[in-house]
């Protein structure tokens, strides 16, 4: 049982790290830095509690928010899914992404307090 | 010119000694002759004395609705009826307009000081019961154990009532008085020994005796809400001049032989008391600030601190004079006391505190309420507000929220980070391309 998983998880990787394009690797890492950001912020609140509960959203969704939106844009920018988006191209999206962002932080910063 | 300055000197005097008219009730007048030195010692104190038989027709308390007497003494024990506009009704009206009144019964008391006693909170024991001890009479006593001998241990630890300790024990021959143990403003001055017991000299005992042992009250007395005393004595005898300076030596046992009587002492005390010169407490300027301030603000902050001071003064020989004690409380009170303090005594008689106000906004009051045995009741009220902090007062960042503030700003920069990076990525394959 052991085994079959690590086998999965080692031709899992070896597949990624062959056929992913860099780029989409370079989204994949921005990704994982949010993730961790949004874990050791939970596990904080959980510690400490939910005092300021207002900051503590604040912070949690604009995690969040960005995990979502940088998940859409390596959607969009992956050239398999390129059969999917043919109205938007890889700057169309880039360009929602920077625009949903601004939105994200604007109303981050009007919560947070 | 002589007649208008000694017009006014008796108008100054008369305003001087408003509170010592004492109108004095009398059985018969030879009370005043076997009581001399009581009423000696009174007229040496500053009180003018107005002696009247009680069933005289002219007896007037109140004339054009004010009284003409702050005190009464009632020395009339075997009274049917009083004379003139007097009546119980017109003496508890007395009491609660504020006057004090002295009242001594002996065996054969009327019903009517039954009636005047009850309305103060203590029964008189039937007519012509009287206090027998068996084994604390004195020498004295004519046979039938009615004179009898009080000790010290059975005087209430009160010295603003009673004085300072007396040496003597008192001579006692009269009738019994029974408190309520349920009144809290009944005071039991002077007990009988656990020997004691209220009944008839001369009849068989049949049934159980209204008053036994230490529940018999020789003196009583009473402190109304309204500051008025009572006080009330089982024997007229009591303050006559022949207790006053007679030996004292019980009869059982070979008891110690005493010269005097502490009667005299006793009495001395009890009137100065029962009459305000003794125990007599008001309130002078209470103010309140913030700590550092000298004016009290319109309102109050929640958290702040908050400097409270209440000056109290004492009554001593006609004068006020500042009072100290050690336990004098604050309360801070919106519905239930957030803060209860004790006030520190300072100079001149202002007691102090400082204290934090809690965070919990609204309208406050500011309590001192001294209530004492032999005191009169101390109530101080003051309302202030207290209002939540501004929006301005908050803190602007507060620190438990620092790691959220972080990741805030952390996910801006990693946008901007990762935007620079990702529009500027070139694989090798389009480096290649472009250097081509």
């Amino acid at each position: 049982m052991t085994a079959s998983l690590t086998t999965v998880v080692t031709k899992f990787y070896e597949e990624y790290a062959k056929t992913t394009p860099s780029k989409l690797k370079l989204i994949d890492a921005y990704l994982f830095y949010i993730l961790l950001t949004g874990v050791v912020q939970f596990l904080y609140c959980c510690l400490v509690g939910t005092f300021p509960f207002n900051s503590f959203l604040s912070g949690f969704i604009s995690c969040v928010g960005s995990f979502v939106l940088a998940a859409c844009l390596r959607l969009q920018v992956n050239p398999e899914n390129k059969g999917q988006f043919e109205k938007i191209s890889p700057e169309r999206a880039f360009a929602d992404f920077i625009f949903a962002h601004v939105v994200l932080h604007l109303t981050v910063m009007n919560f947070i307090g | 010119m002589a007649l208008i300055y000694s017009f006014i000197v008796l108008l100054l005097a008369s305003y001087i000694n408003a509170d010592k008219e004492t109108l004095v009730l009398l059985d018969n007048l030879a009370i005043r002759e076997t009581h001399s030195v009581f009423f000696k010692s009174l007229t040496d104190r500053g009180y003018s004395l107005v002696f009247k038989p009680v069933d005289d027709s002219n007896l007037v308390l109140a004339k054009y609705g004010q009284y003409l007497y702050k005190n009464l003494i009632i020395f009339s024990p075997s009274v049917e009826e009083f004379g003139g506009s007097l009546s119980v009704e017109a003496i508890t009206k007395f009491v609660d307009d504020g006057g004090n009144i002295l009242i001594a019964g002996s065996i054969n008391s009327g019903d009517v000081l039954r009636e005047i006693t009850a309305e103060c909170g203590f029964e008189v024991d039937e007519e012509g019961a009287a206090v027998i001890d068996h084994l604390n009479y004195d020498v004295l006593d004519q046979g039938k154990h009615t004179l009898i001998v009080a000790d010290n241990a059975n005087l209430i630890d009160a010295p603003m009532i009673v004085g300072a300790k007396k040496t003597s024990p008192f001579l006692f021959r009269g009738t019994g008085l029974i408190a309520d143990k349920e009144n809290p403003l009944v005071l039991e001055v002077l007990t009988a020994s656990s020997t004691a017991y209220s009944y008839k000299p001369d009849s068989h005992i049949e049934e159980y005796p209204h008053a036994v042992g230490k529940n018999t009250v020789l003196i009583a007395a009473l402190q109304a809400r309204n500051n008025a005393r009572v006080v009330v004595s089982g024997s007229l005898d009591f303050f006559s001049d022949e207790f006053f300076s007679s030996p004292v030596q019980k009869a059982l046992q070979g008891g110690q032989k005493y010269p005097k009587s502490g009667n005299q002492e006793l009495s001395d005390s009890l009137t100065k008391w029962v009459f305000k010169e003794e125990g007599v407490l008001r309130v002078g300027k209470v103010s309140h600030h913030k700590a550092g301030e000298k004016d009290a603000p319109q309102y109050y902050t929640i958290m702040e601190n908050m400097v409270y001071e209440i000056e109290i003064e004492k009554l001593a020989k006609d004068k006020w004079v500042p009072f100290d004690a050690k336990d004098i409380q604050l309360e801070f009170v919106r519905i239930d006391p957030f803060v209860r303090t004790v006030l520190q005594s300072g100079t001149d008689g202002v007691f102090r505190t400082e204290f934090k106000i809690p965070d919990v906004y609204g309208v406050y009051q500011l309590k001192v309420d001294y209530t004492r045995v032999g005191y009169t009741f101390l109530n101080s009220a003051t309302q202030v507000s207290v209002r939540p902090l501004e929006h301005t007062q908050y803190e602007r960042f507060i620190v438990s929220a620092f790691p959220y503030y972080a990741s805030a700003f952390s996910m801006m920069g990693g946008v901007f980070l990762f935007s620079i990076l990702f529009l500027h990525y070139r694989t090798n394959e389009e480096t290649k391309k472009k250097s081509e």
